[in-house]
């Protein structure tokens, strides 16, 4: 009761600052259990009827509601969410949410950071925890973020965040989980006209060269424990060659991928993943012998060739589930940080075109956590994980019935509420007050 | 008779027309005598061959041709036995002897600068707009020019109709032959005017886009018409002037690509006028449309190589379209032939001539008969020109413009020698008179050697089999074969000979130099061997065997090629067309769920009967009795619902904003349709049959749409929707200010201010005009004036002025706005102009403030098109709210969903979804926002938008509920006709699989035959949203 009440007050406060992103929600100090709801754990397994308990912002339950007992008072609260869904908060990975707020405004743009090879630029220090557009990403159940740095050669190093914050330090879930390597493209595309040709890049080789040359010369300078003379750029590899940090690399066509796996063989880097991806399928096995996962690029597309079957982008997941590649869903273009909200419809879309369901939960879910190397701490529903989580009055991967009702990130009730909502519900008034 | 010598001293005898008005410098030499060309066989005209004929020339001109002709006295006789002697060739398409470069605006015919859409005032007595270049005269800036008329006397050619390529109107061309004095080749200063849509180095800002281009061409011509009427009195216009005389000549129209053909048929149609259309070779791809035309073509031999396709990966950029136009191209002259077509040839845009006679030939291989290509390169053009008395022909009185060739030109191994132009000799090839070609005994003092010459591919290739006894290890007697290579040269009648020998006769290298005899049957002479020693050399023809073998081998290539396999022609030509369009049919769904969009809502179990492209029956149960034919479709567990529709789309489209001026009206996207844009399809495996094809955002007003249905493998008339109410694209905000621009702008407008003063102008002007224009026309009608009796009234009409006749059209209530806008500012800004201007604003689209101002568009009386959930994206767009669409619903305005993009509007179903999740609209209402909403808001409800007897048939069968992201489309009626279908959709991936694997491997055959191969690369459109700024790469993406 005291919590509804706390939100009642939060909602008043909200509509008397309006247009204000909510307040962020205090830690958890009361236990929860969510009982009789269909559990979508993430890691492909669900529980209809489940009793999922947290306190202290971890999950301490997670079960079959009927093959357990409670005691009466064995949680603070407790939601009845018969007839829902709960799901684990979904991943948006290979982000750019709270680097930019509007895209034509250029002074709210922190997105690419001038410069080639700039590994130590890190994203985790511009990431603005008061971006209006997380709050209205969070309502549809996206509640973490793998926020990247673009631009360049090598972009920078990305970081892990949660969507409920004060500010970017309380943010992190993952401080610098990786850095961003754009292979250059083999092709490159070329606007005249209304037509696109593309066109072999004609420097690709020196390219490569320069890639291969900064690699050699940053393990070199990094081998050395306490370099006398510091030098930034390839201090920001240093995780990469110790295998703390990932190695991401955007890469889409067959080539580019397999010239990445071969560049991973010949640095001796550890961890590396693809993000893009879009001829995946087609070098699915090496992806698989290389133990190389793929942040696959944004469903919602149309096909790069008119050839190509006219749902191939709806189908990789499907494909790549099949061939036995780790996956996760991302949607890095054009209006991606508005867009993000629309995640869980990917996997939808997904599912609709042959992934198993469980599996597109789990694409946006423990998959990501896996990548980026946080699924010790979530990504499932399970004992001892973050209770970061959300309930659904229907199936969350579908628009159609998609309706958080709830959502906790590290156990904290975090307030379902945007500039937008405000916004609806002051032009609300205005009409209802005309009736 | 040694014919050499005497043509070769001909050369001399030749006397070159001099110009009769010109004084000389010497004694003046007289053309006296004439030419006999005898015992050729000669092609009067491109069917009439005459064998052991006589050919006589004087003074330029063909005196007689034929087979009793007799010889004068006065004549040189030259015997042509075993030569063929054709009509030379006309290229209509050319811009021969005007000057390589452009000519420098400003410079050229006095001062050219005419001004702009910025302040350059006008320079000269000329039209507004450096497009427009009627006046160029052709024939002021024509001189010989010897390199270039070389090159094309070289194939055949003996005269062109030269133009300025440049511009959208190009001025008149000139008729000239290939000869070398000016004042002879200039045969017709004013033969034609040209004309294309391309506005070329023209440095006047507008038009910008394709269907800019075709709105200046229409308004230039209804200004010339209205200059004709007595404008001129108005103004002195030195363009508009010359448009009325070039329309007095041929019209040549140099489109490009099939489409350009349909839009620039259009235009003269307008106008009265059917244009002569140059083409890129494309043409075999639309022929049916082509024919309908009924316009002549002027077609090139552009064949483009192969690919390099040995790389799988890389070989993807190669579409299907470029695979198949690879394979296809060549059959394009031989199926405008079939299809009767009129088409003459050009050799224009080849990369190098000598791939015009490889290329004509090719043609031919293809089944193109050898008197239509004639045809296409002598009469046709002639014809067309008004000049088949004077070219095209040997018919006495024509001009001595004709070729010899050592053999029927169509075949591989013959020779162009020489070509005539207006009486003048041309040598193109003169050392191949000499037929080396046979077997022969080479006597050397030593030795006999076996000498072969043949002719590959017009070289000489000479070479000697010798065979030399020796021993094997083991003692044994052994042959050994010896190929020795013989280089054999012959200038005249002098001949080189070498070739390595390493025998027990003769080793190193053995030089010989000797003649040929008169006969040719023997050479002899005088040679060095290896150390230098002189010896004496003979040769004696044993026979000419070899010129036999070749004929063998051209007739076993030509065997070859008839073999060879072609594939289809699909509709549309590019991946998914097929080779049948799929017809409208006769079909009862069963055990649906139908969402009719009507009264009637959802129902279930329910029965649809489509007949003749419309819905006859929907209901529970139909009665489908007189349709015992009927396919019926079991659709349960299926949702059938009306085909979506779009109302802010960019597909299909060859441009989109005409971006250079702040009105545009004039501009229409009807006349740019692109029927081949892959998005189509893609769009009716999403449901959706029908959508408004938009101008862009970047100017206050922008251009007429273009209502279209999905009609896959039409052309664009099939697409555009017939008696559609006629809509066009207003935009406020950010674009139109140029906002967003890298650059400040200068253009007015740059605030919203600035736009509601530019809507009141606009407005103001064209009631203006309209009043004006109707004014004039009652009092021509009340006082019965006629263009007849009385100048006055036609005098004092306004002209056609393309831009306020569209304003009037929307005073007038005859076409309706749909405007791009987004802040609640603006949109009630442009309700005040419409409602003091007496209009209602039909549709505002993005709107995404309009729930600030939804009681407001209420009362106007204004529908909205929206988008879900987009925002951000721009600071117009900041306020922007999902629930948007749910707030001007509840408001009763008319709801639309829309796209803007070409992937969400496969999509456009979940869209629609998302109204129910932002804001609760019910489900039956929600899925109206994509099907009768659209529909109403473009004013063609009453024929489509829902499931009603009498309706079209635009129908979609879902496999889930319609709202779903589990749904997808089953199948797409567009009028009846099912364009997809999943089952088919798979059929059609396998047949795009297949026949990219038959090109792929003839193309590897091509290139290991040593072909020229092209490396892959793909061209494909620009997905177009709002601000996509056609002809620049400055467009942004932003909404």
């Amino acid at each position: 009761m005291r919590t509804i009440l706390f939100i009642i007050s939060l909602a008043i406060g909200a509509v008397l600052t309006a247009q204000q992103n909510p307040t962020v929600a205090p830690a958890q100090t009361r236990s929860i259990l969510i009982m009789n709801a269909t559990a979508h754990i993430g890691d492909g397994s669900v529980i209809e009827n489940a009793a999922i308990g947290f306190r202290n912002g971890k999950l301490d339950l997670v079960a079959d509601a009927r093959t357990i007992r409670l005691a009466p008072n064995a949680y603070d609260e407790t939601i009845d969410a018969s007839g829902k869904h709960v799901y684990p908060g979904f991943i948006a990975t290979n982000s750019t949410l709270g680097l930019h707020e509007l895209d034509a405004i250029r002074p709210a743009n922190d997105v690419a950071e001038t410069g080639s090879y700039k590994p130590g630029i890190r994203s985790a220090i511009a990431y603005n925890t008061d971006s209006e557009i997380i709050p209205t990403i969070r309502m549809n159940g996206v509640l973490m973020g793998q926020i990247t740095p673009r631009g360049g050669v090598i972009s920078g190093t990305s970081s892990v965040m949660q969507f409920d914050a004060w500010n970017w330090e309380d943010a992190l879930i993952k401080a610098d989980d990786g850095v961003h390597l754009n292979w250059p493209g083999v092709f490159h595309k070329h606007y005249d006209k209304g037509k696109v040709s593309v066109e072999k890049v004609k420097t690709y080789d020196q390219q490569l060269r320069e890639i291969h040359t900064f690699f050699n010369e940053a393990r070199a300078y990094c081998s050395v424990k306490e370099p006398g003379v510091r030098e930034l750029r390839f201090e920001g590899l240093r995780g990469v060659f110790e295998g703390s940090q990932k190695l991401y690399v955007h890469a889409d066509d067959a080539k580019s991928i397999q010239e990445s796996l071969n560049f991973k063989a010949s640095q001796n880097i550890q961890h590396m993943v693809i993000v893009g991806g879009y001829d995946a399928h087609l070098v699915a096995d090496q992806l698989v012998a290389n133990k190389v996962p793929v942040l696959l690029r944004r469903l919602h597309e149309l096909p790069m060739y008119a050839e190509d079957d006219i749902d191939l982008p709806f189908k990789l997941p499907g494909m790549l589930y099949k061939a036995g590649v780790l996956f996760a869903l991302q949607n890095e273009g054009d209006m991606e940080r508005m867009g993000a909200r629309n995640l869980p419809f990917y996997a939808g879309t997904a599912a609709a075109y042959g992934l198993p369901y469980e599996e597109a939960v789990r694409s946006l879910t423990q998959s990501p956590a896996k990548i980026l190397g946080i699924d010790d701490q979530c990504g499932t529903l399970e004992a001892g994980k973050d209770a970061t989580l959300f309930i659904s009055n229907g199936d969350a991967l579908d628009m159609r019935t998609n309706a958080v009702t709830h959502a906790f990130i590290q156990g904290r009730s975090i307030v379902l509420r945007s500039k937008q909502t405000e916004l609806y519900e002051k032009y609300k008034q205005k009409y209802d007050g005309k009736k | 008779m040694r014919i050499l010598s005497v043509w070769l001293s001909l050369l001399a005898a030749v006397v070159v027309q001099a110009q009769p008005t010109f004084p000389y410098n010497g004694i003046l030499p007289k053309d006296v005598t004439s030419v006999a060309f005898t015992h050729a066989t000669l092609y009067m005209d491109y069917q009439t061959r005459l064998e052991d004929a006589t050919l006589v020339i004087e003074k330029g001109k063909i005196v007689a041709a034929g087979k009793t002709v007799s010889i004068p006295a006065n004549a040189v006789v030259i015997d042509c036995k075993g030569k063929y002697i054709y009509p030379s060739f006309i290229d209509l398409h050319s811009d021969y002897g005007l000057g390589d470069a452009a000519p420098a605006k400003g410079n050229e015919g006095g001062p050219r600068m005419r001004g702009g859409s910025g302040n350059e005032s006008p320079k000269g007595a000329f039209g507004w707009n450096d497009a427009i270049n009627a006046d160029y005269n052709a024939a002021l800036n024509f001189t010989c020019k010897e390199e270039a008329a070389k090159e094309l006397r070289g194939i055949g050619f003996g005269a062109v109709l030269t133009h300025k390529m440049d511009g959208i109107v190009r001025g008149s061309g000139a008729l000239v032959t290939l000869g070398s004095q000016p004042n002879q080749s200039l045969l017709n200063p004013m033969a034609s005017g040209h004309y294309s849509f391309n506005k070329g180095t023209s440095t006047t800002s507008y038009p910008s886009s394709l269907m800019g281009s075709i709105a200046l061409l229409r308004q230039s011509y209804y200004d010339a018409q209205w200059y004709s009427r007595g404008g001129s009195s108005e103004e002195r216009n030195l363009s508009l002037d010359a448009m009325n005389t070039l329309a007095l000549r041929p019209s040549f129209f140099d489109a490009g690509d099939k489409w350009n053909v349909f839009r620039a048929d259009k235009v003269g149609d307008e106008f009265g006028i059917q244009y002569i259309i140059k083409t890129n070779g494309t043409e075999y791809q639309r022929l049916n449309d082509i024919a309908a035309t009924k316009a002549s073509l002027i077609v090139p031999l552009t064949f483009p190589d192969a690919y390099d396709v040995s790389d799988p990966y890389v070989s993807r950029l190669v579409s299907l379209d470029e695979m198949k136009h690879w394979e296809m191209a060549p059959s394009n002259c031989a199926m405008l032939s079939a299809q009767k077509i009129s088409f003459a040839i050009t050799s224009h845009g080849l990369s190098e001539r000598a791939q015009f006679w490889k290329n004509l030939r090719k043609s031919v291989k293809r089944g193109l008969s050898e008197s239509d290509a004639l045809k296409a390169l002598t009469y046709t053009p002639a014809f067309w020109i008004g000049a088949n008395n004077e070219l095209g022909s040997l018919k006495a009185g024509a001009w001595a413009n004709f070729f010899i060739a050592s053999d029927n030109i169509f075949n591989e191994s013959a020779i162009l020698h020489e070509n005539w132009v207006q009486g003048e000799q041309f040598v193109i090839d003169a050392a191949k008179t000499i037929d080396l070609v046979g077997n022969y005994e080479l006597k050397l003092p030593k030795h006999t050697y076996e000498l072969k010459v043949k002719e590959v591919e017009g070289k000489t290739k000479a070479s000697i089999q010798h065979v030399k006894p020796g021993k094997n290890d083991d003692g044994t007697a052994k042959m050994d074969t010896l190929n020795y290579t013989v280089s054999i040269t012959s200038v005249n009648e002098l001949l080189t000979i070498s070739f390595d020998a390493s025998d027990e006769f003769y080793a190193g290298m053995l030089r010989l130099a000797g003649d040929i005899s008169s006969d040719r049957a023997s050479w002899s002479g005088r040679g060095q061997d290896a150390a230098g020693k002189w010896l004496e050399w003979s040769a004696a023809m044993k026979g000419k065997n070899e010129t036999e073998a070749k004929k063998e081998n051209g007739e076993k290539r030509k065997e070859n090629e008839t073999a060879e396999v072609i594939g289809d022609v699909i509709y549309p030509f590019t991946a998914y067309g097929s080779k049948e369009r799929p017809k409208a049919e006769t079909v009862l769904i069963k055990n649906a769920t139908l969402w009719t969009c009507e009264a009637d809502g959802k129902i279930e179990n329910g029965q649809l009967l489509i007949h003749q492209g419309k819905i006859v029956a929907v209901g529970k149960t139909v009665d489908a009795s007189k349709y015992p034919g009927a396919r019926i479709i079991d659709a349960q567990g299926r949702h059938v619902t009306p085909g979506i529709i779009d109302e802010h789309s960019h597909i299909a489209l060859a441009s989109v904003n005409e971006g250079e001026q702040a009105c545009s009206a004039e501009v229409e996207e009807a006349r740019v349709v692109w029927p081949e844009d892959i998005d189509i399809y893609r769009q009716l495996s999403g449901g959706v049959t029908c959508a408004q094809l938009l101008h862009g955002s970047a100017n206050p007003i922008g251009g007429q749409s273009a209502l279209v249905k999905m009609h896959w493998g039409g052309n664009a008339d099939d697409m555009v929707v017939d008696n559609a109410p006629g809509f066009i694209k207003f935009a406020l905000g950010e674009n139109v200010k140029q906002s967003n621009w890298y650059n400040d702008g200068t253009r007015f407008p740059q605030t919203r201010m600035g736009v509601e003063q530019l809507y009141y102008d606009h407005f103001i002007r064209a009631r203006e005009y309209g009043i004006a224009n109707v004014l004039a026309l009652e009092e021509a009608g009340l006082k019965g004036v006629t263009r007849q009796n009385s100048s006055l009234a036609i005098v004092n009409s306004p002209r056609v002025d393309l831009e306020m006749k569209t304003l009037w059209e929307i005073l007038q209530k005859q076409r309706f706005v749909t405007c791009h806008s987004y802040v609640q500012s603006e949109i009630n800004m442009l309700m005040h102009v419409a409602d003091s201007m007496n209009f209602t604003l039909n549709t505002f689209t993005h709107i995404l403030e309009g729930y600030k101002v939804a009681d407001k568009m209420k009362a106007h009386g204004a529908g909205a098109s929206s988008f879900s959930d987009w925002w951000a994206y721009k600071y117009e767009v900041k306020d922007a709210i999902p629930h948007n669409g749910a707030l001007l619903h509840e408001q009763g305005i008319t709801v639309a969903f829309n796209s803007d993009d070409a992937e969400m509007a496969r999509r456009l179903n979940q869209e629609a979804a998302k109204a129910v999740k932002y804001g609760g609209v019910k489900e039956e209402d929600a899925l109206k926002f994509v099907t009768l909403n659209p529909a109403k808001l473009l004013r063609i409800d009453k024929r489509t938008g829902s499931l009603a007897a009498g309706k079209d048939a635009d129908v979609v069968i879902w496999t889930d509920h319609p709202l779903s992201i589990y749904a997808k489309a089953e199948k797409t009626f567009v009028d009846g006709i099912c364009y997809f279908d999943s089952e088919r959709d798979a059929a059609l991936r396998t047949d795009i699989n297949n026949e990219r694997a038959r090109i792929i491997q003839k193309m590897l055959n091509a290139k290991g035959a040593g072909e020229p191969v092209r490396t892959p690369g793909f061209k494909d459109k620009k997905h177009f949203h709002c601000d996509t700024l056609d002809q620049t790469s400055q467009g942004i993406s932003f909404k």
